[in-house]
């Protein structure tokens, strides 16, 4: 099946009759709903099948196509997105990366016959920090006892199977937890609580709860990859997971910034102010521009990690943390810029443009879910030093192998057993950009723009090179989580100019958006950018032909339903 | 130090409101949150405000109030607002409503809204319309002259939309057509009493559903031929734009204590976080880089409140330049606290989006409820596009060294009382563009000369230094600017960002020169000491202005970081978040 195929599912967001419009959509925010006729057509869809590896049943071959595909459900409803198919995503990459046969075929069938799954990670008081988790699974024979509670998680109260992550050993350290993936029908029902709802102020139909254990027996052969292999495993298989789900949840969330843009383009369209129309204005262009080259980056630099993880997976680890740092960032930066543009409207629950401030209030919900922006940084900052020593010399840079770039072109299967803990100071993008430069030396435009990323990147090697012991750590100071955003940048670079360079569609094609993007990316970095020529002109009038046209404005260029 | 006296006014509010912390008290953050999640609009709460008399606050003294310093009005602001941005909006709006009045009312009609203010009753400012929002000069609602031209009364036909107050109010301040013609000179305001009027020919329009601010009165009045006296006209038939725009000089500067008081509560919120939470087996306060975020949101509070201080002041006192103090104002604080709360979101995490079960689900509704603050009374591009229309006399004035040293020492200086205020000072374009950076290389100069006695750090100077080639080069390229008559470039949008950072440092700097000698003890004299909140806020302008790539020194980490032992200090001591010292008991902590 195609995108096209899930959004004429979806319909005509515009359509006020549509059961799955934004009308409806916004009616079910506001009753902290998630809306039951989306659920319905995602089901009807069989959406849970894009999650399932093709060996297994599903429709799941590529990491980006799949990011790709649910796309069209965050354009309409992060809530739906999230409540209906991320939680399932983020259950479901630990088994398939490390779960048994056995494991593995019962989460599809699940998931194939319409089944929920939740994921249990969450303790309030250790956050984001895994490895103090206090949930205890303690085994006693064949059984496994669980004791504590975890908070925040997705459909809990609803779902078939819930994936907790459990102590298995007091010891600290790396080797001390485990995946549990129980039936919720076998758990007896006095000894174990769901908890009351967590509202939010964003996704508001998503049904978050907390679920307590006490002395909860369960079997030990639901330890994921089995009570040998998979009994203080939990750690390494989600640095693994993590690669794929940091790589792919952020590029579905692009659908937000979509539909944040198309709104913003319609109002600037339509309003009136000073005696022409708001899109007449030179800084309204500039700022729906700079918001179409900010999706393009987000965009370039997902979609070129996700398509790493199968063809560079040794590579990934440091990758996939800097999308999922820099993607939500740029994409809620974008949308506040959008927000002033459109005025007092970004700030209406009803009316024409009310879908905005939905959006506004989703995008920082759903892209926290998972990991913070900090977490990701300081999961980067151990591999700086030896990124800079051996992946960003100059000497010795080569191209990236050019099918990460090569936008819609076929992958092989994602193979998760191939996706290295550490990249071993290998970073093939960065070369990519370090040759592109050399290439393009002579280019009156590019060759100072990429000697900008190359200087950037020189900058970094120095200072990461530098950076003393402490400074190499999760606890690390400012100046390495620093270090670690910048260098995202540079990422991302890198990631455009080789979409750019791959191009086979007329738009990718022409140097002028990534001049646009690179600039925009020189400027966050306090760099000087260049003179753009007519980039914005052309740049602008794509943006203006897909909104008139009824397509997306990523990569992909997908037709929209209405 | 002498306590700073608009405090005293602040801690004795507070304590007239009662504890914020303490769910069972009406105006606690605990009970606003439940309103605001009910979209209900603070109506108790706004009875006991007028109980505790800050009507008298919303009246000038000649007019038989209380409001003598807008300093009051300011610290006013910032105490609903720390509580409750709803309340702030829907019991001080009546000033914003009655300001026009003031400025350029008759004493009869001033006298007579007087009564009504100190009564209770709301007022209200109806200026925009749903077609035009920003473009005043396009207003479709008119006002026809009744019979020949001497008739006694206005004919008032028309909608008005997206109105504070607007249902709520009782007197309406409206912008309306009163030269079919149109142009600047087309307009006029008209003090509406909605009492006076027969039912059938108004109608207030329902609500709108906000995404902040849910509880607020936000709506319109639509107007069907409604018979207005004459009397009601506020100055001059066809001045009403230019009175409005003077009207927004002042509130656009006092939306500052909005900013303050939104900022003082996220960031309580999250210095409670830090300080409770562990990771990596520590106090998330000890992790580098929480510490950092915070004292970055408390570097970037002080700067918005000796800004907003000194700003305020100069309504008194360099009330010819308002036009550009209001504009840097009005673009650069919330802006600035928009970004501050959205860090703090962050260390936060997901306790930052909770509606309830954390801090009373407060921190989320900040964030929603501040985003308005940048929104009205004339938006950031409003605003930035004013300045830009400005460059010219800017340019100029810096060139020609133009500082009126008085007024702005004034301004800076809290000891001394501000003078009394005179409308007749207000002027559409500051011809004497801004004494604030004008006034930069007098005050980097006096903090050199102070730095080779070793009175001020040399890293101060060095800043300053820093700043002033900055602001040279600033002006350089405002001088270049040609302004055309319909667009404004881009670039040029920028350039008045930068302008606005360059006015803030200047703020800052004279801030301190202005006040060091008298916050020498008192519990916040650590921030004082070696001019240590001045540097920290310097290093956050300095970093706006040439961002990231000459950073490479590592000089600002000491300074920012030095700022987190005063911030647990005053979220401890249950003071407010600020260069000076107001005690706040049960801060809401």
């Amino acid at each position: 099946m195609t995108v096209n195929d899930l959004e004429a599912r979806l319909g005509d967001p515009a359509d006020a009759a549509n059961p799955l419009g934004f009308a409806a959509v916004l009616d079910a925010d506001e009753r902290g709903e998630l809306l039951a006729a989306g659920e319905q057509a995602l089901r009807d869809y069989n959406f849970n099948a894009e999650l399932v590896p093709a060996a297994l049943g599903g429709r799941l071959v590529q990491a980006d196509r799949l990011a790709h595909t649910v796309r069209a459900v965050f354009r309409r409803d992060s809530a739906l997105g999230i409540g209906y198919g991320v939680t399932s995503f983020i259950v479901s990459i630990p088994v398939w990366t490390s779960g048994t046969a056995e494991q593995q075929a019962g989460l599809a069938a699940l998931l194939l016959g319409g089944g929920r799954v939740a994921a249990a990670y969450t303790e309030l008081p250790h956050g984001a920090d895994f490895t103090r988790a206090e949930l205890v699974a303690r085994r006693t024979g064949g059984e496994l006892f669980l004791n504590g509670r975890k908070d925040l998680i997705n459909n809990v109260s609803r779902a078939d199977a819930v994936l907790v992550f459990a102590r298995t050993d007091a010891a600290p350290g790396s080797r001390s937890h485990s995946h549990v993936l129980v039936d919720r029908a076998m758990l007896p029902a006095d000894r174990h609580t769901i908890g009351p709802r967590f509202r939010t102020s964003g996704v508001r139909g998503c049904l978050l709860s907390g679920i307590e254990f006490r002395d909860c027996p369960v079997p030990v052969d639901t330890v994921v990859g089995g009570p040998e292999g998979g009994l203080g495993a939990a750690m390494e298989t989600l640095l693994r997971a993590f690669q794929v789900t940091r790589s792919v949840l952020p590029s579905m969330v692009i659908g937000g910034l979509d539909t944040e843009l198309r709104t913003a383009t319609r109002f600037a369209r339509g309003r009136r102010l000073y005696g022409r129309t708001v899109a007449e204005l030179p800084h309204s262009r500039t700022v729906l521009t700079g918001a179409f080259l900010d999706l393009l980056i987000c965009d370039s630099l997902a979609t070129v990690v996700a398509r790493a993880l199968h063809v560079l997976p040794e590579q990934t680890s440091v990758a996939a943390a800097a999308v999922k740092y820099l993607v939500p960032k740029l994409l809620q930066d974008a949308g506040y810029d959008l927000s002033v543009l459109i005025g007092a409207r970004s700030y209406l629950r009803t009316g024409d443009f009310a879908i905005f401030q939905k959006h506004m209030r989703d995008i920082p919900v759903v892209t926290l879910a998972h990991a913070s922006s900090a977490v990701c940084l300081a999961s980067m900052v151990p591999q700086l030093p030896q990124l800079a020593l051996r992946g960003w010399d100059e000497d010795a840079a080569g191209h990236a192998d050019p099918r990460v770039f090569e936008i819609g072109a076929e992958l092989s299967r994602l193979d998760f057993g191939a996706l290295a803990l550490t990249c071993k100071g290998r970073d093939d993008l960065a070369g990519e950009l370090l040759v592109t430069a050399r290439e393009l030396a002579a280019d009156p435009v590019l060759g100072p723009l990429c000697a900008t990323f190359t200087a950037e990147l020189r900058y970094l090697r120095t200072r990461c090179g530098q950076l003393p012991p402490r400074e190499r750590t999760v606890i690390a100071g400012r100046r390495s989580f620093d270090l670690a955003a910048r260098y995202a940048h540079v990422l991302a670079a890198a990631a455009c100019l080789g979409v750019w360079r791959r191009g086979t569609d007329p738009f990718l094609a022409d140097p002028r958006w990534v001049v646009g993007a690179l600039n925009r990316l020189a400027v966050r970095l306090g760099r000087e950018p260049v003179d753009a020529g007519d980039a914005e002109r052309f740049v602008f009038a794509e943006l203006s032909a897909r909104f008139d046209g009824g397509l997306s404005f990523d990569l992909i260029r997908t037709v929209l339903a209405g | 130090m002498s306590g700073y006296a608009p405090f005293a006014l602040t801690e004795r509010l507070e304590a007239a409101l009662g504890d914020a912390s303490d769910p069972q008290n009406p105006f606690s953050v605990y009970q606003c949150v439940r309103l605001d999640e009910r979209a209900e609009f603070p109506a108790e709460i706004c009875r006991l405000l007028d109980e505790v008399g800050l009507p008298r606050f919303y009246v000038h003294a000649r007019d038989g109030g209380e409001l003598r310093s807008y300093e009051e009005l300011l610290q006013i602001i910032r105490l609903l607002s720390r509580r409750d941005l709803t309340v702030a909006i829907a019991h001080g709006k009546t000033y914003l409503g009655a300001v026009s009045t003031w400025l350029a009312g008759d004493p009869e009609l001033r006298g007579q809204l007087a009564t009504r203010v100190l009564a209770g009753d709301a007022v209200s400012f109806a200026l925009t319309e749903r077609d035009h929002g920003s473009d005043l000069l396009a207003s479709d609602v008119t006002a026809h002259r009744d019979g020949d031209s001497d008739g006694d009364s206005y004919r008032l036909t028309g909608e008005k939309w997206l109105i504070n107050n607007a249902t709520r109010a009782s007197v309406i301040c409206v912008l309306a057509r009163t030269d079919p013609a149109g142009g600047p000179r087309g307009l006029s305001l008209l003090l509406v009493d909605k009492r006076r009027l027969p039912p059938d020919r108004f109608r207030c329009l329902p609500r709108e559903q906000t995404h902040g601010v849910r509880g607020a009165d936000i709506s319109g009045i639509e107007f069907f031929d409604a018979e207005v006296p004459a009397s009601a006209l506020v100055g001059q038939p066809g001045h009403g734009l230019e009175i409005a725009l003077k009207a927004f000089q002042i509130t656009r500067t006092l939306c500052a204590g909005m900013s303050l008081g939104l900022l003082d509560h996220a960031l309580r919120i999250a210095v409670r976080f830090a300080m409770e939470h562990r990771m990596y087996g520590r106090r998330l306060i000890e992790l580098p880089h929480a510490g950092r975020t915070l004292a970055e949101a408390y570097a970037d509070l002080l700067t918005i409140e000796a800004t907003g201080l000194l700003a305020t002041r100069s309504i008194h006192t360099l009330t010819g330049e308002l036009s550009v103090t209001s504009a840097v104002v009005k673009y650069l604080v919330p802006t600035t606290t928009d970004r501050a709360i959205n860090e703090l979101s962050k260390v936060l995490g997901a306790r930052a989006l909770l509606t309830e079960r954390y801090a009373d689900g407060a921190f989320q509704k900040v964030d929603r409820d501040h985003r308005i603050v940048g929104m009205f009374d004339g938006n950031t591009l409003v605003n930035l596009t004013s300045l830009v229309n400005q460059f010219p006399v800017m340019a100029r004035a810096y060139r020609a060294g133009r500082v009126d040293e008085t007024g702005l020492t004034i301004a800076a200086t809290l000891a001394e009382p501000p003078r009394e205020f005179d409308a007749e000072l207000l002027a559409l374009v500051a011809r004497d563009g801004s004494s604030v950076v004008q006034g930069v290389p007098a005050a980097v100069q006096e903090i050199a000369a102070l730095a080779a006695l070793g009175e001020a750090p040399a890293a101060l100077a060095a800043q300053a230094k820093e700043l002033l080639d900055l602001v040279e080069e600033v002006h350089a390229q405002l001088a270049e600017y040609r302004p055309s008559a319909r667009d404004v470039p881009t670039g040029v949008l920028r350039l008045g960002r930068r302008y606005a950072h360059c006015f803030a440092a200047g703020a800052v700097l004279r801030f301190w020169l202005a006040n060091r000698d008298s916050q020498v003890d008192g519990p916040n004299a650590v921030l004082w000491a070696d001019a240590a909140w001045a540097r920290a806020a310097m290093a956050r302008l300095l970093h706006q202005l040439r961002p990231a790539e000459d950073s490479d020194d590592d000089s600002d980490d000491d300074v920012l970081d030095r700022l987190i032992e005063p911030l647990c200090a005053q979220y401890e001591g249950d003071l407010l978040f600020s260069v000076l010292t107001c005690r706040l008991p049960g801060a809401g902590s």
